[in-house]
């Protein structure tokens, strides 16, 4: 018997509200409206006494967390979109300029350039994690052969920091006895400068930061395939389905809505890329690898213009929500 | 990264629900596939081991002396890399704060999001729904969009370089709440209703009945926090701006930028690493299993 990671999925599916899980219809007394449930003679004012202690338990039991998300998720989360319509500076005087930061953004040809980065860095990316999460996924489906060693030995870079990979990389990049210029050395390539060139900078970092994070969605996908029927890969084989046929026309289109989840994961991470550009170009060359949350560092911790900082802020969240909506689309679509 | 200060959480894999438990028998393959398969497989392991192989031993190598794989003399393997990094910088200092950082995240969100987890779960209380839905919308804002106002917030707190506003502010973790209460409400009521009848109090039956039954998804949580935090880099370079309150990451990174050896660099980079390998090594298949089966991210 075969344990897969899907046996135990989904803690409660299906479980759409909080209040309706867990509960069979009538079992307990406690809910609003069944205090007449079997079993459960208990009167009016007892029963609104015990509700009210549950209730008040309830509340203290979630005011820890309560607070903390108040103070530092909703406070946050409402004071940047507040913070971007100010000229709040470190000075913390500020005056009301409505759209005035979202107007210099449009003229901003800074601004422009880190979107930009930033879209072709996704673009880069997301295809390489996937790609290269997909191919081990699938690997790991088919060979029975150590699967719990190379899973984990696939996952290893993602427990790292991407500080720590792009440490690493930056010296296997590095123009002077690099790794890998040592290694094209071998075969006469001559020296490459990854990091340094324009052109080379983006796919370089998205290179690495492919490395460190494709062991999530490998394992999502993973379990993807795991819950594939073996009946229906087997039916084509049956009908005389080659491998690829089988993987193309049976495998990807059952394995669709995982895709689309890992695709939409990977796209928001990339858009947040930050921490692997400071360490290894610090936004370079020539601002090439400059992305959208260096500029908002920048604007914040550099030249300490908070408003406007927040400004970029929220075009980050408008983004990300983007991608969220398109995700909850598909895989909405999917699901009939 | 991650970390509830990255925000990149996303609570639920929409991996269909399980198959047919496969017992059935597996068609036999051609000898080709039966021997590429675990070739390509071992050929992607290399390649994806590889640079923590360079940086161990560039660490191990002696000054100066960068080297390649191919090229490592045994005999010349030294400490010294390791022993000048721990003089030149504050490394333990750095770790300390690392240590400090995670460990103290890892209880305190462990208990708070039990404890809300518990409630969401099992209690009714006015607002349940609304509370529940606002903590998880928070999941799809960026981490880096609220960055100016948390760290204006903190600093007007005065906690800009001190270890509670480095904490503080990532305890707020939409993740691990959604995590515990999906795990609780399976928690039959019969359970609570039964120590309800003996008399026990709210918080005894936290304790002792709903602690000890989560504690599988207490360690699962504890060693995802962990990491998150370990590795976390944007919040701690903000917010620890003195030398001493850097951690581990933040540090390695301004390393990085200064006028340090490679060979330091990765002795650095190793430290920074070992308690990811041994929290890893020892719950590779736990981690790896929640992962795939709850879909955390950091």
């Amino acid at each position: 018997m075969r344990r897969t990671a899907t046996d135990s999925i989904a803690p409660d599916e299906g479980d759409g509200l909080p209040g309706t899980s867990g509960r069979p219809p009538g079992a307990k007394a406690t809910g609003p409206g069944d205090r007449s449930g079997p079993g459960r003679p208990a009167p009016g004012a007892r029963s609104r006494i015990l509700r009210r202690r549950e209730a008040l338990a309830g509340l203290a039991f979630v005011a820890p967390m309560l607070v903390l998300f108040v103070v530092f998720r909703f406070g946050p989360t409402l004071g940047a979109a507040f913070l971007s319509v100010t000229d709040y500076r470190l000075s913390g005087e500020w005056t009301f300029i409505g759209a005035g930061n979202y107007t210099r953004l449009l003229g901003d040809d800074l601004f422009w350039e880190s979107l930009g980065v930033t879209a072709v860095y996704t673009v880069l990316y997301v295809p390489m994690t996937v790609a290269l999460a997909l191919g081990t996924a699938v690997l790991l489906h088919r060979t029975l052969w150590m699967r719990g060693f190379f899973r984990g030995l696939f996952f290893l870079p993602y427990v790292t920091s991407i500080v720590l990979a792009a440490v690493i990389w930056k010296w296997i990049y590095e123009v002077q006895d690099g790794l890998l210029n040592a290694s094209l050395g071998v075969i006469g390539v001559g020296p490459v400068d990854f990091l340094g060139s324009e052109s080379l900078v983006l796919p370089s970092i998205a290179a690495a930061s492919a490395w460190k994070g494709f062991g999530y969605s490998m394992l999502i996908l993973l379990a993807g395939l795991q819950s594939i029927p073996r009946e229906v890969t087997e039916a084509a084989t049956i009908d005389g389905a080659s491998g690829w046929q089988r993987f193309r026309w049976v495998t990807l289109p059952l394995l669709r809505p995982v895709l689309f989840f890992v695709l939409v994961i990977e796209a928001i991470l990339g858009f947040q890329v930050f921490d692997a550009m400071y360490v290894m170009t610090a936004g370079g060359p020539v601002r090439a690898s400059y992305s959208l949350v260096y500029f908002l560092y920048d604007s914040g911790f550099k030249f300490f213009d908070f408003g406007y900082a927040s400004a970029v802020g929220l075009v980050l969240f408008l983004v990300v929500l983007v991608f969220s909506l398109v995700q909850r689309r598909l895989i909405g679509r999917d699901a009939d | 990264m991650a970390t509830p200060s990255t925000s990149a959480e996303r609570p639920v894999a929409p991996v269909p629900p399980a198959a047919t438990p496969a017992g059935t028998a597996r068609a036999p393959r051609p000898p080709s596939a039966r021997l590429g398969l675990p070739l390509l497989l071992v050929l992607v392991a290399v390649v994806t081991v590889t640079p923590f192989v360079v940086m161990v031993l560039v660490a191990f190598a002696p000054a100066g002396g960068q080297t390649l794989p191919g090229a490592f003399d045994v005999t010349r393997a030294t400490f010294a890399n390791f022993t000048d990094v721990l003089e030149n910088a504050d490394i333990t200092r750095w770790a300390v704060n690392s240590l400090v950082y995670s460990l103290v995240s890892v209880l305190l969100i462990l208990l708070f999001s039990s404890m809300a987890g518990y409630a969401f779960a099992k209690k009714r209380f006015p607002g349940r729904e609304i509370l529940f839905w606002s903590f998880l919308a928070t999941l799809m804002v960026p981490f880096q969009a609220t960055l100016i106002p948390y760290y204006i917030l903190v600093s007007e707190l005065g906690g800009v370089d001190t270890y509670w506003g480095l904490i503080v502010p990532t305890l707020a973790n939409s993740q691990a709440v959604f995590l515990m209460r999906q795990f609780i409400v399976q928690l039959p009521d019969e359970l609570f209703e039964a120590a309800k009848i003996d008399g026990a109090s709210e918080w005894r039956i936290y304790t002792t009945v709903v602690v000890p039954l989560i504690r599988p998804v207490l360690a699962t949580l504890g060693v995802f926090v962990f990491l998150w935090h370990w590795n976390d880099f944007l919040w701690p370079l903000v917010i620890g701006q003195s030398e001493e309150m850097r951690t581990l990451t933040v540090g390695l990174a301004t390393l990085e930028g200064e006028n340090v050896a490679i060979n330091q660099i990765m002795a650095g980079a190793t430290i920074t690493v070992i308690p990811c390998l041994l929290v890893f090594g020892l719950l590779q298949r736990y981690l790896t299993d929640s992962i795939a089966t709850s879909g955390l991210k950091s």
